[in-house]
């Protein structure tokens, strides 16, 4: 039977207000008990299956929520050719959910057609800046829309890097028309692993641009005695990281932002729970700018 | 040297392969910067993260055979295999796909000979969970069709619909091997192998156990076979088959979707 859309009853717009991240253990849950977030968020690539539970539950959500969707594996800055099965299964699913939001990351995860499912780091040298800004030419053509592109957390720096990476972003931006999305907790880590200062990375990005700011838990790690923090998504967002969020309030205004949790999933309260913290912060930012 | 370029393919080499292959290879790490640790324990980072995410990709796809060979047993594997099949798309639904095979030829893992077909049973029914819908045959359609002409008729299967033989008996296996399952109940690996349609009618994959009869008629005119032929074929192994009764039941309950003329 062919598909027939019908349209939505929730608007398509991502809502400057908190969303959460929605993982398959809570599909019944946010179904029977509609929780009071303002949007979800999907990883783009769960939902590349031609049917079943996946995207009949993500329909069904999408009935009243707005959806933003997060790529994990274009591999955007990858030297490969892009892969256009990939690019075609992203735009069959932007045309079937009416994303109000569609993002993927400042990172490349492919060679020579093996895929790392990692998110790796690049440097940043103009060389880099103008593979991406055609690739960027071509993922936004071809989708026929924006899209955000999500700073990494890291654990090297290359030497022969020649921007900061806020720098970097803000230049790929500027020239290739994509939006920021701004992930405060990479922010912190990577500030930390590389002994950047995280203040004036926040400085570096242009507000206009920051379509959406992400929010996660991190976990701290030895290696030969020095503290390196990983992006691991796995616990409550830290104090710190709450921090430096509301200096990234003061300094974008308010912009939607998602709390994420990728393993060690809890209940669906504890993520609402941290979404209305972030919305509570929202309020604070906009009580101070009136 | 230090272009995009080489970073890639240095990078690459290092997060994909083990670490006695990458000693043996010296330039892999170059240009990256120390800030308090070796260049390679920054590496290990990466490769220590890919490793990780793509072994929990395939126990997720494979919990039976975790709960089988153990987390550890599991891990070793898991790394064994990533190296000559990594995924080859961004997109992991569609990672794991050769590991029955794998498991096969992985000579640590002879003692389990039920292993690869188990493994088989995973992968089917997790093509089977992201297949796509269709709606059902409505049955009286099938009793307008001139008996004149059965001959030609062939059926169309939902998407869903996987067969699997095995001389083992992996729905047992599958079923005791559940994470919600409790006790210590023993398969009798002599118990005998099994038949089985892996088939997803609505939302809940459906592993449904076959006789020789029903198995052979429905991989037959899943290979496009007509009725006639099919129903034929069935005859000549085992005289009692009641096509009726079986048509009747696999429209109903979805299985056979539509009809077409050969």
């Amino acid at each position: 039977m062919a598909y027939v859309q019908q349209p939505f009853s929730a608007g398509a717009t991502v809502p400057v207000s908190a969303g959460i991240g929605l993982r398959s253990p809570h599909y019944e849950d946010v179904l029977e008990t509609r929780p009071d977030v303002g949007w979800f968020e999907v990883h783009s690539e769960n939902y590349f299956g031609k049917g079943g539970a996946p995207l009949t539950y993500l329909e069904r959500i999408r009935e009243d929520y707005p959806v933003s969707l997060h790529g994990v594996g274009m591999s955007l800055g990858s030297v490969d050719v892009l892969d256009v099965q990939h690019l075609g299964k992203l735009k069959g699913l932007i045309k079937r959910v009416e994303p109000g939001l569609v993002s993927e990351h400042l990172s490349w995860s492919s060679f020579d057609g093996n895929y790392l499912n990692d998110l790796a780091p690049l440097p940043y040298t103009l060389e880099t800046l103008l593979h991406l800004v055609d690739r960027l030419a071509q993922v936004q053509n071809y989708l026929g829309r924006q899209i955000l592109v999500e700073n990494p957390s890291s654990y090297l720096e290359y030497e022969y890097s020649t921007y900061q990476e806020c720098e970097f972003l803000n230049e790929l931006s500027r020239r290739s028309g994509c939006g920021i999305l701004l992930d405060v907790n990479n922010v912190f880590v990577s500030c930390h692993n590389h002994g950047w200062n995280a203040f004036e990375y926040l400085q570096g990005i242009p507000a206009e641009r920051v379509g959406e700011i992400h929010l996660a838990g991190h976990t701290l790690n030895r290696v030969s005695g020095q503290a390196i923090l990983i992006d691991t998504h796995n616990r409550p967002v830290c104090g710190e990281v709450w921090e430096l969020y509301q200096t990234a309030l003061q300094h974008l205004g308010a912009k939607p932002t998602l709390i994420e949790w990728d393993t060690d999933i809890p209940s669906l309260q504890t993520l609402v729970a941290e979404a209305h913290q972030a919305d509570s912060f929202m309020e604070v930012s906009y009580e101070r700018a009136a | 040297m230090n272009g995009l370029h080489d970073t890639q393919r240095r990078f690459a080499s290092f997060v994909l392969r083990d670490r006695g292959q990458v000693q043996a290879q010296a330039q892999t790490v170059v240009g990256i910067k120390a800030n308090g640790l070796e260049p390679e324990q920054r590496m290990a980072i990466y490769r220590n993260n890919t490793r990780l995410g793509l072994t929990e990709a395939l126990r997720d796809g494979y919990p039976v055979v975790n709960r089988l060979v153990g987390a550890e047993f599991f891990n070793y594997l898991a790394k064994s295999y990533i190296q000559p099949y990594p995924p080859k798309s961004g997109c992991l639904l569609s990672f794991g796909e050769q590991f029955a095979e794998f498991i096969a030829d992985f000579q640590p893992a002879e003692g389990l000979p039920y292993l690869p077909d188990t493994a088989k049973l995973e992968w089917l029914w997790h093509e089977a969970f992201h297949e796509g819908h269709e709606t059902e045959l409505d049955i009286s359609a099938l009793a307008t069709i001139d008996p004149n002409l059965y001959d030609e008729l062939g059926f169309t299967l939902h998407p869903s619909a996987r067969f699997l033989a095995s001389d083992y008996p992996v729905l047992r296996i599958w079923q005791l091997n559940q994470a919600d399952t409790l006790g210590d109940e023993r398969i009798n690996l002599d118990e005998g192998g099994c038949r089985l349609l892996i088939f997803r009618p609505n939302l809940e994959v459906e592993i449904i156990p076959l006789n020789d009869s029903e198995y052979l008629f429905l991989t037959l005119l899943e290979s496009k076979l007509s009725l006639t032929q099919a129903v034929e074929q069935v005859y000549l192994k085992n005289a009692i088959f009641d096509l009726p009764a079986s048509l009747q039941h696999w429209v109903a309950n979805g299985l056979l979707t539509n009809f077409y003329f050969i």
